[in-house]
């Protein structure tokens, strides 16, 4: 699945073909990479721009010449709205197309591109400031008829109080009337706390955007977000390329995005789109926009409440070229050169369903905490074409915290909701980044349960649905798949590396009492896998589970682990960059497994998902433990005790902390006599292995 | 190019000759193997239990934690003391494994067999394993906890057990690293395993070593005493300089092993394999069914080898002379080797043809494997006149001053002066492994009591008195029985002739890592023999 290319006729009074033969995208990552696809599509040139640390990322690869920006935070780079603009003059740039973020959005910068002769892909600086200033959008969308709750304006007295109009329906939302993301946003429930939120809201909205001006709306518990996808020409012409949901969000920000809603009535469709049009009209709206609702869960007419109006390119586009077959960025640079509108409202068909997701470097577990790091691996998607990927990454790319955490958008297009939502998911399952953590496990989680797939998509969905947040990765026969698909890989390297005994059947004994035992720990699972492996001669007897450990009696429990049969019956040998390939059958089921190893960590990768597994070290070097300044975790588990406070005096060999894993006590010992400087953790505290635990000194030798 | 052209087996493994005899040889070997499954628990459930519920590991849970991971380790000599009075295996574990890439001698007591007190077979046991060490010059690792010596019985250990300290003081003499952890107590004696060892490690709260316990400390000057100040890790640790690493629990002492064994910065000192190490065109497995397993029926050797040598090849030597010996070049897993086995009975001009063929092994400074098939040297007056003795002084002057390495593979029988032109125990070879129809006795147990019985008969006669035959052939009958039980596969590793019972299937493998051990040493033929009788 590709960005639709079903070029359209020029028509109208401008051509694009003679008025912008090079174009200057002024973003990084997918973005770019994808606004250049269409332009070189349509036969024009492009330049980018990039900072310090982009400055071999794909997004510079993807354009046919990129110029330093030099620095590496947004405000030393891509928010240097002069400097670019100099560079589109200096290299013969006709146009400037802002992306989505950066300098989208900013009505000055706008001007200052006009101003400085070239053409601004987006609409016009008046267009941007009056939609974008989302009481007067407001106003402007009640008065053309859009359907929306009301809007209660608040006013703040310069001694700082405010002065909250009466008769608000409970529960009701306080906004910031600038900026967005949820920041100065506040709940209230009933009519009493409503003074108290308005002044905090106004307080974080003065900090965070230096406008402490707040409106109060009706709130919606349990909404969806829908949104209409607009164009407008500089002839006149607006027409909506139907709706998107994007009710799924972490932190108020999208993660999975479809088109169309399969949450609104018809009625609620209707009017919103021609909503959505009355008020693009309006202000003769040039480009591409999008108007934001939010409506109730069962999507009824009445409930339709006008959110906002984004006055660029959108990164959910994706769900909306996918349905309609239209390449928006395409409709974008010819509305931009002067060209009417190819298309009329009636062209606009709404074909199948569109799911688009987005796979950000966030660790959904730990609160969707950023994650930062090398790209380990980078691979998306399975069979060709079953999906379309929209990234700027690549391995070895860098994910820093100076930008947005997103890594790829990834969308898939089916007759059905169900069906894209199908193909989606297994696309997902089938790729692999490492190096950051991501929340490629949670995505296919989502796709494939069952109040997503029954469209009970609510704002909260993901508070409602902790279990899908949790989610690590395959489980079940999946994760055993991957796990020793990991497991022989390695057996087979440490038998290559075996210089002098190479030759002799692996973990060969005469006499046998027991396996080549293993810990594996797999990336952001809390469980470590224990293994015990016995090669005979092509296949293996696996045993997976702890081990029996004697009890208090010296006895050993009963062995309950269950015995799998396992036979390599084909290796293709990766090498540098590209990964072997295993054919493991596991009790007569073959799957095929990418894995790819390095000395900290074995990454695998199936047509049921990946994961990265770690071998937990034989032993625990005391040694460095004492030179490291205090004893390392040596498996992921659970602190169950703690045995000293800071600044306790502690005997070489004195019992510091219980780790349990693997249903096992692991005593954490000082390596020499020492002081207690610190206690990383408490009873109770997930710990990992390599963490380290406590923070000892050691004392001077007598 | 490679060392000869494939062999062709003309064995019928579908037949029922085969499937006869490989029934009767997988009983053999069930036999054998149903033993060794008893050795890890034979110090008794109860023992094995009480250490574990001391947190200590069993030694072989400590030896799979200190080699390398999925490494093969050979265990040797695991059925020793069978058919004696000691617990078979004697309560010590010997092997070669792998640590950081280098191949050791490790070995290891086991607490749980009358407290990893020594026997008599122990020390001879433990003796054969130094002589491993130290002519295939592999670095030494002692796991060690002993209650010392069984003291019921000084009277056959006291004397001989002190030429095991010897032996450690001499491996490191020769250069090969003898690294002792100490487990457990390491008392009187025992103390001197530590004493004598290049490297120590006392784990912590576990390991002791004191010449004399508390009570004879008492009992001698009157001293009261505790066992950690006595002897205890962090007492010869700091204070007494025994210990030389202190460890924190057993698997720190492993890590500290591995630690030490990367340090020696190790280099074989032999060629190593330099042929390819395919495998053979027969299934190895097979091998369990090639050899008879009553060693009276004779068997082609070259079956043998189709399934041993890499690739199947082999390069026969004088094929057309003294066709009962089988010599010829070839390689296993790599290791370029000679190969003698017989089919049968050694006559005047096998054992030329063998003589020579040491001497060229020798010259080309190639190891030799003997695969003894053998029932004896031709007697009778037609051999005697032409030169048997003569002849055979050559097989054994050659195999005596050979200095190749030399690996005994015991297929089938292994008769008379045979055995010692095949470079038997006696002939100090590198290792002998057994396959479980072996039999090995000065003649056959049948004939052996007929010569009894004639020698019996004439004593009779030349006193003229009447030969009780009744008794006398129940006298015979129960001659063959007590030989016939003489001459096992078990009675021979009972008694440490052999480094172990294995699989026939196992051989390549086996033979691999006692080639691959030998090459840690200098290969080198010998230039020098005594007088050639010709």
């Amino acid at each position: 699945m590709a960005v639709p290319t079903n070029s359209v006729v020029a028509s109208g009074s401008g051509s694009l073909s003679t008025t912008i033969t090079r174009l200057l995208i002024a973003n990084r990552g997918e973005i770019t990479a994808r606004i250049a696809r269409t332009a070189h599509r349509l036969g024009i040139s492009t330049v980018g721009v990039y900072s310090e640390p982009d400055a071999d990322a794909l997004h510079v690869d993807a354009v046919d010449i990129a110029v330093a920006l030099g620095g590496s935070t947004p405000a030393e780079s891509y928010l240097r709205a002069e400097a670019i603009i100099e560079i589109a003059l200096a290299h013969g740039c006709q146009a400037i197309h802002p992306g989505y973020g950066f300098l989208a959005e900013n009505a000055d910068v706008a001007e200052q591109v006009s101003a400085a002769g070239l053409i601004w892909v987006g609409p016009t600086a008046e267009q941007i400031r009056t939609l974008g200033d989302k009481v007067a959008a407001k106003k402007l969308a009640i008065e053309s008829g859009v359907p929306t709750a009301p809007l209660f304006e608040v006013s703040s007295a310069a001694d700082g109080s405010v002065d909250v109009p009466e008769g608000i329906p409970m529960p009701a939302l306080v906004k910031a009337a600038a900026g967005g993301g949820g920041r100065g946003m506040r709940v209230v429930r009933t009519s009493d706390e409503l003074a108290e939120a308005v002044t905090a809201g106004s307080r974080e909205a003065q900090s965070s955007f230096g406008d402490g001006t707040v409106f109060v709306e009706p709130f919606i518990e349990r909404a969806r977000h829908v949104e209409v996808q607009i164009i407008g020409d500089s002839h006149g012409n607006v027409v909506h390329l139907g709706e998107r949901e994007c009710s799924i969000q972490r932190r108020n920000q999208k993660i999975v995005e479809e088109s169309p809603s399969a949450g609104i009535t018809p009625e609620t469709r209707a009017a919103i789109c021609d909503g959505a049009v009355a008020l693009a009209r309006s202000v003769g709206y040039e480009g591409a926009g999008t108007v934001e609702f939010l409506v109730d869960e069962a999507g009824r007419p009445e409930s339709i409440n006008f959110l906002e109006v984004n006055t660029r390119l959108q990164v959910e586009h994706p769900v909306t070229e996918a349905v309609t077959g239209v390449d928006l960025v395409e409709l974008q640079l010819r509305v931009a050169a002067g060209e009417a509108l190819p298309i009329s409202q009636s062209d606009v068909q709404v074909d199948g369903h569109a799911i688009e997701v987005r796979v950000v470097a966030e660790d959904p577990a730990a609160g969707w905490l950023p994650s930062t790091g090398t790209i380990t691996a980078f691979e998306l998607g399975v069979d060709g074409d079953l999906v379309r990927i929209d990234t700027g990454f690549r391995a070895d790319a860098e994910v820093s915290s100076d930008y947005d955490s997103m890594l790829a958008k990834v969308i898939a297009h089916g007759a059905t909701r169900v069906e894209a939502a199908a193909k989606l998911r297994r696309a997902l399952r089938g790729s692999e980044i490492s190096g950051v953590t991501t929340n490629l496990a949670a995505l296919v989680e989502i796709l494939g349960e069952s109040d997503y797939l029954a469209a009970h998509t609510p704002t909260a969905y993901l508070d409602e649905h902790p279990d899908v947040v949790a989610s690590v990765g395959p489980t079940g026969d999946d994760r055993v798949g991957l796990l020793l698909a990991a497991v022989f890989a390695t057996e087979r390297a440490s038998r290559a590396a075996d210089r002098v005994t190479g030759f002799a059947p692996s973990g060969w004994r005469n006499l046998r009492t027991q396996g080549q035992r293993q810990v594996w720990s797999a990336s952001g699972s809390e469980t470590p896998d224990a293994v015990e492996y016995t090669v005979c001669g092509a296949a293996a007897e696996v045993l997976l589970g702890p081990w029996p450990e004697p009890l208090d009696d010296g006895t050993l429990p009963p062995d309950e682990r269950r015995r799998r049969i396992v036979r390599l019956l084909s290796v293709t040998e990766g090498g540098g960059r590209t990964p072997s390939r295993i054919a493991i059958e596991i009790d007569g089921v073959r799957r095929v497994v990418e894995v790819h190893g390095d000395e900290d960590a074995v990454r695998t990768r199936s047509v049921a998902g990946a994961l990265t597994w770690a071998l937990a070290p034989r032993f625990v070097d005391h040694d460095a433990e004492a030179a490291g300044g205090g004893p390392i975790c040596p498996l992921p588990g659970t602190v169950i005790a703690v045995h000293v406070a800071e600044g306790d005096e502690v005997e070489v060999g004195a019992v510091l902390m219980v780790v349990e894993a693997m249903k096992m006590e692991h005593k954490i010992t000082a390596a020499t006599d020492s002081t207690v400087t610190e206690i990383h953790f408490d009873v109770g505290s997930r710990v990992d292995q390599g963490d380290l635990l406590v923070s000892l000194e050691a004392l001077a030798d007598d | 190019m490679t060392i000869g052209t494939p062999l062709r087996s003309k064995l019928d493994t579908k037949s029922d000759d085969y499937l006869q005899n490989l029934g009767e040889m997988q009983a053999m070997w069930d036999e054998v193997e149903s033993l060794m499954e008893t050795v890890p628990t034979i110090g008794g459930q109860r023992y094995v239990d009480r250490h574990r519920k001391r947190g200590k590991m069993l030694v072989r849970e400590r030896i799979e934690a200190l080699i390398d991971p999925d490494t093969p380790f050979l265990e040797l000599s695991a059925l020793a003391a069978w058919g004696t009075q000691d617990p078979i295996g004697v309560g010590v574990v010997q092997g070669i494994g792998v640590i950081e890439g280098v191949e050791c001698a490790i070995t290891g007591t086991d607490m749980s067999v009358k407290g990893g007190a020594a026997n008599p077979t122990t020390w001879k046991k433990s003796q054969r394993f130094h002589e491993i060490a130290r002519v295939n010059r592999l670095p030494l690792i002692n796991l060690n906890e002993s209650a010392g010596a069984d003291l019921p019985r000084q009277a056959d250990l006291f004397i001989q057990g002190g030429a095991s300290f010897k032996a450690l003081t001499r491996l490191s003499k020769a250069g090969i690293p003898t690294i002792t952890a100490a487990f457990g107590p390491n008392t009187a004696g025992g103390a001197y395993t530590p004493g004598m060892s290049d490297y120590t490690i006392f784990v912590k709260d576990a390991a002791t070593a004191y010449l004399g316990g508390p009570p004879l400390v008492k009992m001698a000057i009157d001293e009261i005493v505790d066992e950690e100040s006595l002897g205890g890790a962090d007492m010869h640790s700091r204070t007494s300089g025994l210990s030389d690493y202190l460890a924190q629990d057993e698997m720190d002492a492993l890590r500290i092993i591995r630690q030490i064994v990367r340090h020696l910065q190790w280099k074989k000192l032999g060629p190593g394999p330099t042929e390819p190490a395919d495998a053979p065109l027969y299934d190895p497995m097979e091998l369990l069914g090639c050899a008879s397993a009553d060693v009276r029926t004779p068997f082609d050797i070259r079956e043998v080898y189709a399934r041993l040598l890499d690739g199947s090849r082999f390069e026969e030597f004088k094929a057309l002379i003294g066709e009962q010996l089988v010599c010829g070049w070839a390689s296993i897993h790599g290791f370029p080797v000679g190969v003698l086995g017989n089919n049968g009975i050694l006559f005047s001009e096998e054992a030329k043809k063998g003589a020579q063929f040491i001497q060229l092994c020798n010259k080309m400074s190639v190891p030799i494997v003997f695969l003894h098939n053998i029932t004896g040297f031709m007697v009778g007056s037609k051999a005697e006149q032409g030169g048997i003795i003569r002849n055979g002084a050559k097989m054994i002057n050659a195999v005596s001053n050979s200095e190749v390495p030399h690996f005994n593979l015991m297929v089938g029988a292994s008769y008379g002066a045979g055995n010692y032109g095949m470079a038997g125990k006696a002939y100090d070879p590198r290792f002998i492994f057994t396959w479980p129809n072996h039999r090995i006795a000065v003649m056959g147990p049948k004939q052996l009591a007929g010569v009894m019985d004639i020698i019996a008969r004439n004593s009779a006669a030349g006193r003229g008195v009447e030969v009780d035959e009744e008794a006398l052939q129940a006298q015979t009958a129960a001659l063959e029985a007590q030989i016939e039980g003489e001459s096992t596969a078990l009675y021979s590793t009972g008694r440490l002739w052999d480094d172990g019972i294995i699989h026939p299937g196992d051989s390549r493998t086996v033979l691999g890592i006692a080639l691959s051990a030998a090459h840690s040493n200098v290969v080198q033929g010998a230039t020098e023999y005594g007088v050639w009788r010709h």
